[in-house]
């Protein structure tokens, strides 16, 4: 192989700082796509999480008409907009907080982390990579959730016409992002612990909880809603949903989406703060 | 491949320690095992050297649990060493990481980094743009190594349906597809059959003669090292036992060769031992129609066509045959005494 493919490689490592970066991020996107294809790779596998997702949004939509019955509004929330909030909330949490746990955190407990290891882009941006394939391999089944629940009239357009649907997709983006980085720093502590299984599940209901994605923050006393709003939770689902619905607007809104880029900032240190800790931590199962 | 001075591994005073925290037993084990805070510390690699130059194709070995795995983990930059420094091409691994990566190949026998669901094309395509390749230079890559491992019945397969040697090849391949000058093979042939081992074994020595890739080879399966290796490390205890030769290993060992002779009859009257050879009998097994003589001798002291013609003078022989001691008995040796006779 002392021909054209030694070259090329060579020629890889001596490229500029710029072509250095267009290569990672070749790199980065052909893992993510790896990475959908892989998800949608089992037949079975697709058609029961897409079955999943339908009765999860039918069944919220069920208890929330029945919580409400013939009351028209509660804390100033009426039943259409709880019905509604209820079924994006089993959207959203059915793609943020899988139950299938983080591939990081799989793969170091099958020591497959080694081979990670081995490629020549960073752990990190590899495992969002990833991340980021597997919740895009998720859209398919979320917009039908959203058909079937306009179908059946438990779900109306978003606040504010276009706009307001470009600021709601603009939230959902950054929501995701912030939902990626927490259970990627949480898949993290495998470096340190080895088994992060019964941590994983702790932080998913409490990430399910805080988010509002099981219950809108509007229900929840003061106190709690004051404590919440200091984490990084309420940024996966309960702001894009405060601009779907349009309980926050304008510069409110605005102002929401600013804090959200700013958690995915801040946890995008963290997570690289916590690799360069655990680098020298890490341990590779099996022989 | 510039022809440097440099060597392509140089590993010096190598340790890897791993700490755990202690396992409690009895009551509330796990809960205990949870709070305590006493810790074990067990040393997998200690005070390991040795260089590697360009070209050379050498064969790691040591009994389960010596410390392979360990060092070749250090060399391919996935841990880092407690103490020691290692370079590789120039370069610390574990600091540079992602250039490191392209400059190597490795296998790990034991696991894959093929995509389990995905057809095996799938995979090799993602790697070819992970180290950048172009797809003229990809096409000609996969071209050669499917030729060569004979990959076209399973190109289209998904990973997860294939045999285990099957699985073994597409792992070279994606190891190899980029072209680079070291490639790190952690037990290629484990638990696979005599035709996929010998398949691997000659890309492995092709890769060496042919391209000039550097190979570090673990294994514990001997056959490999006699027809792959000239120069073997042996590790035991996270320790070098032995760095050189094979053929001058085995001479230490075993500086024999025994003719084994079978004689026409029985009842052949007293065996008659030519000089500079000594008879070992061989227990007598249930296929032995007739008797069975080994005369053992040293090929440096007596050459073999004398000692054949002695014997075969003095007794009616119907079979014989010319055997070296093998590598496994040395090996085993080796293992049980902890160390290498001077």
């Amino acid at each position: 192989m002392t021909g054209p493919v030694a070259t090329s490689t060579t020629g890889a490592t001596t490229a500029a700082p710029a072509g250095h970066l267009a290569a990672q991020a070749r790199a980065l996107v052909a893992i993510g796509r790896q990475s959908v294809r892989s998800a949608l790779a089992v037949r079975s596998e697709v058609l029961v999480s897409g079955v999943a997702v339908l009765v999860r949004v039918v069944l919220v939509i069920l208890v929330w008409r029945a919580v409400y019955g013939s009351t028209p509004e509660v804390v100033g929330v009426d039943r259409s907009t709880a019905v509604a909030y209820a079924v994006l909330g089993a959207v959203f949490t059915n793609v943020l907080n899988p139950f299938w746990r983080s591939s990081l955190e799989m793969r170091v407990r099958q020591g497959r982390i080694a081979v990670d290891l081995l490629r020549p882009v960073g752990l990190v941006p590899q495992t969002l990579a990833q991340q980021v394939g597997t919740t895009a391999a998720a859209v398919p089944r979320c917009v039908l959730a959203v058909l079937l629940a306009l179908v059946i009239g438990a779900l109306q357009a978003p606040a504010g016409g276009v706009l307001g649907l470009l600021a709601f997709a603009v939230s959902t983006v950054l929501g995701v992002a912030v939902a990626l980085l927490c259970n990627l720093v949480v898949a993290m502590t495998a470096f340190w612990t080895l088994e992060v299984g019964g941590a994983l599940m702790v932080y998913r209901a409490v990430a399910q909880f805080a988010s509002g994605a099981l219950i809108p923050l509007w229900f929840m006393p003061g106190w709690l809603r004051g404590t919440l709003e200091w984490l990084p939770f309420q940024a996966q689902v309960f702001t894009p949903l405060s601009v779907y619905f349009g309980t926050v607007r304008g510069w409110d809104a605005v102002g929401a989406v600013a804090v959200q880029a700013l958690w995915v900032v801040l946890l995008a240190l963290l997570a690289q703060l916590v690799w360069s800790r655990a680098l020298h931590r890490v341990v590779v199962q099996g022989g | 491949m510039g022809a440097t001075a440099q060597p392509m591994i140089r590993a010096e005073g190598l340790v890897k320690e791993f700490t755990r925290p202690v396992r409690r037993t009895g009551p509330l084990a796990g809960v205990r095992s949870l709070l305590t805070r006493e810790r074990v510390t067990t040393r997998a690699v200690d005070g390991v050297s040795f260089t590697v130059d360009r070209g050379e194709l050498v064969g790691y070995l040591g009994p389960n649990g010596a410390g392979k795995s360990t060092t070749i983990k250090m060399l391919t930059g996935v841990l880092v060493p407690t103490a020691g420094t290692v370079e590789v091409d120039g370069r610390v691994p574990w600091r540079d990481r992602t250039r490191n990566a392209r400059g190597i190949g490795v296998v790990f026998g034991q696991r894959t980094q093929l995509w389990h669901d995905l057809p095996l094309r799938d995979s090799f395509e993602l790697v070819a743009k992970l180290y950048g390749l172009d797809q003229p230079d990809y096409q000609r890559a996969l071209g050669r190594f499917t030729e060569l491992l004979d990959l076209h019945e399973f190109l289209d397969t998904p990973v997860r349906g294939l045999s285990l040697g099957q699985r073994m090849r597409g792992d070279l391949t994606a190891a190899m597809l980029y072209g680079p000058p070291l490639l790190y093979l952690d037990e290629p042939t484990v638990g696979l059959d005599v035709v996929a081992k010998a398949r691997i074994r000659e890309f492995v020595a092709e890769t060496n003669a042919v391209d000039g890739t550097t190979v570090v080879l673990t294994t514990h399966d001997l056959v490999d090292v006699e027809r792959l290796c000239r120069r073997v490390l042996l590790i035991d205890h996270g320790q070098v036992l032995y760095d050189g030769d094979l053929a001058a290993l085995r001479r230490r060992y075993v500086p024999y060769r025994d003719l084994v002779v079978t004689l026409a009859r029985e009842d052949d009257g007293p065996l008659v031992a030519p000089p500079g050879t000594t008879v070992v009998e061989r227990p007598r097994s249930a296929r032995d129609t007739a008797r069975v003589v080994v005369f053992r001798f040293d090929p440096a002291q007596t050459p073999t066509p004398a000692v054949v013609a002695a014997v075969t003078a003095e007794h009616e022989v119907v079979d014989l045959d010319v055997t070296d001691p093998d590598l496994e008995a040395v090996i085993a040796e080796i293992y049980s005494s902890g160390r290498v006779r001077a």
